[in-house]
């Protein structure tokens, strides 16, 4: 490639930042291509700030919430617990520490972005591990409610000639599920970029509207999407 | 102006680039789409709730998943736009 498109590609790189997260180090030595990414170091991050959270949340429970650092965790679990309850019905109760890790990891991840750091979200790969979760689980209850006969006999109903559409409905699935997360968070980083790209040294205010809807509101509607989704994925699963 | 191998490669890089940004810009219609879906998602969901407001919370949990349903054809034109404009996939089949 010629050195000037090289370096208008490499400029595009920097300011917008959607080429991938950065690369950091590689890991066990040159030509490997395992790399430790900026997404990768950044969920490490929230992993930290979620454990510390967590550690003050249940310090010193009562059985009568007495501070208010109780009732605040209350108040979460009590809204995963019917939001699941709600969606999943009674029975499935038991994934309510799944659906409330991925409520509070997602959210916590989206909402790096107002730290000044790159979402992980905004990596495919992320987004992509996060449904092949949900995905993993969606084939588990299928099997546990199906047994082995259910599980194939599922894919063929209502009508043999379903099969290949069944399949791919199948994929389909997480593939939206890992897609929808990252390109809102992409969108988001992107417009923000070019916001700051195109206002250069007067960018006051205006980004901070955007950041609003894009680093906040999106980021908080696309963590309860996703549960809602992965819920009724999973419930829906279950074979009679 | 004298084509030598090395303008006519410029040449054909910056084809295959505009091509591309125009590709990814025609993608992006499908973005019609979602707008139509989600719109007529949230107005049917404003219909429901002032028809049966006691419902409002069952009501908004299924727009949003409705919304979100319908965002996923215009999250996968975008994808499509953002390969296109980055990773550049049609740069490779030039001859080198």
């Amino acid at each position: 490639m010629p050195t000037a498109l090289m370096l208008a590609s490499a400029a595009a790189e920097k300011t917008l930042e959607v080429n991938g997260a950065l690369k950091v180090v590689e890991l066990f030595g040159e030509g490997s291509g395992l790399w430790l990414t900026e997404s990768v170091i950044v969920q490490w991050i929230v992993i930290l700030i979620l454990l510390v959270v967590v550690l003050i949340l249940r310090h010193n429970l009562k059985p009568v919430p007495e501070t208010r650092r109780q009732a605040a965790a209350e108040m979460l679990v009590e809204f995963v617990r019917d939001t699941v309850h709600g969606t999943m019905g009674a029975k499935y109760n038991a994934y309510t520490p799944y659906i409330m890790t991925l409520l509070c990891y997602i959210m916590i991840n989206n909402l790096m972005g107002l730290m000044g750091l790159r979402n992980p979200t905004a990596d495919v790969s992320v987004t992509g591990t996060l449904a092949i979760m949900t995905f993993i689980l969606v084939q588990y209850n299928r099997a546990k409610t199906g047994k082995f006969k259910g599980y194939f006999k599922s894919f063929i109903e209502p009508l043999p000639f379903m099969l290949p559409f069944n399949i791919i409905g199948e994929f389909a699935n997480p593939l939206a599920l890992a897609l929808r997360l990252f390109g809102n968070m992409v969108a988001g980083t992107v417009i923000g970029g070019l916001i700051y790209f195109a206002l250069g040294n007067f960018a006051i205010l205006v980004p901070a509207v955007a950041s609003l809807y894009f680093d906040i509101f999106s980021a908080v509607m696309q963590s309860y999407i996703f549960i809602m989704l992965s819920m009724s994925y999973i419930s829906s699963a279950e074979c009679e | 102006m004298e084509m030598t191998p090395e303008t006519m490669k410029i040449l054909a890089n910056a084809i295959v680039l505009g091509a591309s940004a125009l590709g990814a810009g025609t993608a992006m219609i499908a973005g019609l789409g979602p707008g139509i879906g989600e719109g007529y998602c949230g107005g049917k969901a404003v219909e429901a709730i002032g028809r049966q407001p006691e419902a409002s919370g069952a009501i908004t949990r299924t727009m949003i998943i409705g919304d979100a349903l319908a965002e996923t054809t215009g999250l996968y034109a975008l994808v499509i736009a953002l390969l296109l404009m980055f990773a550049n996939p049609l740069l490779g089949n030039l001859i080198k």
